[in-house]
């Protein structure tokens, strides 16, 4: 979890810009910038202080880590797009051949 | 009961023939953006200007389009009174409508980060960034999209640790 996504979602789901962003929590725009780009990164209470500016919480839960989900993931990304969609294909017409 | 027909290639080459303007968005661009999801419809936004909303009905035409939820209001209506969601079925398979997708501002507030990716067959569609399709999922607020907030982000994460992501 990198939180300048963090930010950057809160942010853009509450339709703000960095400048009102920075507007509503008194720090510098170039602050808030430098943020999303993660070239810096802000403390645990100060990334849930944002978050709450935008209108959100941030709840944080432990979840069990899936290996196998990066796994499959980076077998996908090292398709091209149309295989993406030739390997959701495949499997939906396997799967449906199963059903029938 | 007959199997319904999914072609997504032949439901995006119809929109393509008509130069309707969107964008891919829900479980379908997520699988095109590399999420191990599966799903047989496509979801598209689209700006809501008078010619694109033409070029939209003369597809719905060519794709046979009948509205999923049976409602008769036409479509302008319904955008107008601001459904969230107008689903159709056509002979390629389901589409779905959605004007202003979850935790956005609409096609413009999409477009400035998407990507056009070939499909195969000649055709490019235009889909959000993984952020932005994760944004999406997320402000559904949904418990059983956890595992896709969670899949999408770690994706982000594989893409720029592999190099194939664009910093913006």
């Amino acid at each position: 979890m990198r939180s300048g996504w963090l930010i950057r979602e809160a942010r853009l789901r509450a339709g703000l810009t960095q400048t009102e962003l920075a507007e509503r929590t008194g720090r510098d725009r170039a602050v808030i910038a430098r943020w999303e780009q993660e070239a810096v990164a802000p403390s645990m209470e100060t990334l849930v202080e944002i978050v709450r500016a935008c209108g959100f919480d941030l709840p944080l839960v432990l979840v069990p880590y899936d290996t196998g989900r990066d796994e499959r993931l980076e077998s996908n990304l090292n398709r091209s797009p149309e295989r993406r969609l030739e390997q959701l294909l495949a499997t939906l017409s396997s799967s449906g051949r199963k059903r029938g | 009961m007959a199997e319904e027909q999914f072609d997504p290639l032949g439901l995006f080459a119809e929109l393509n023939r008509q130069k309707v303007t969107y964008l891919l968005i829900g479980a379908l661009a997520r699988v095109i953006q590399g999420a191990d999801e599966l799903t047989h419809g496509v979801d598209i936004t689209l700006p809501l200007g008078e010619e694109n909303l033409r070029r939209l009905e003369l597809a719905l035409e060519g794709l046979n389009a009948r509205p999923r939820d049976h409602r008769r209001t036409g479509l302008q209506e319904r955008l107008e009174r601001g459904d969230e969601v107008i689903p159709f079925q056509t002979d390629k398979g389901e589409l779905k409508l959605v004007p202003l997708p979850a935790g956005t501002q609409g096609y413009d507030d999409l477009r400035r980060r998407m990507s056009r990716e070939y499909l195969g067959h000649g055709v490019r569609v235009a889909i959000p960034s993984i952020d932005d399709l994760s944004r999406m999922v997320g402000a559904m607020g949904r418990d059983q999209d956890i595992e896709r907030l969670l899949a999408m982000r770690r994706l982000a994460e594989l893409e720029r640790s592999l190099g194939h992501g664009l910093e913006l």
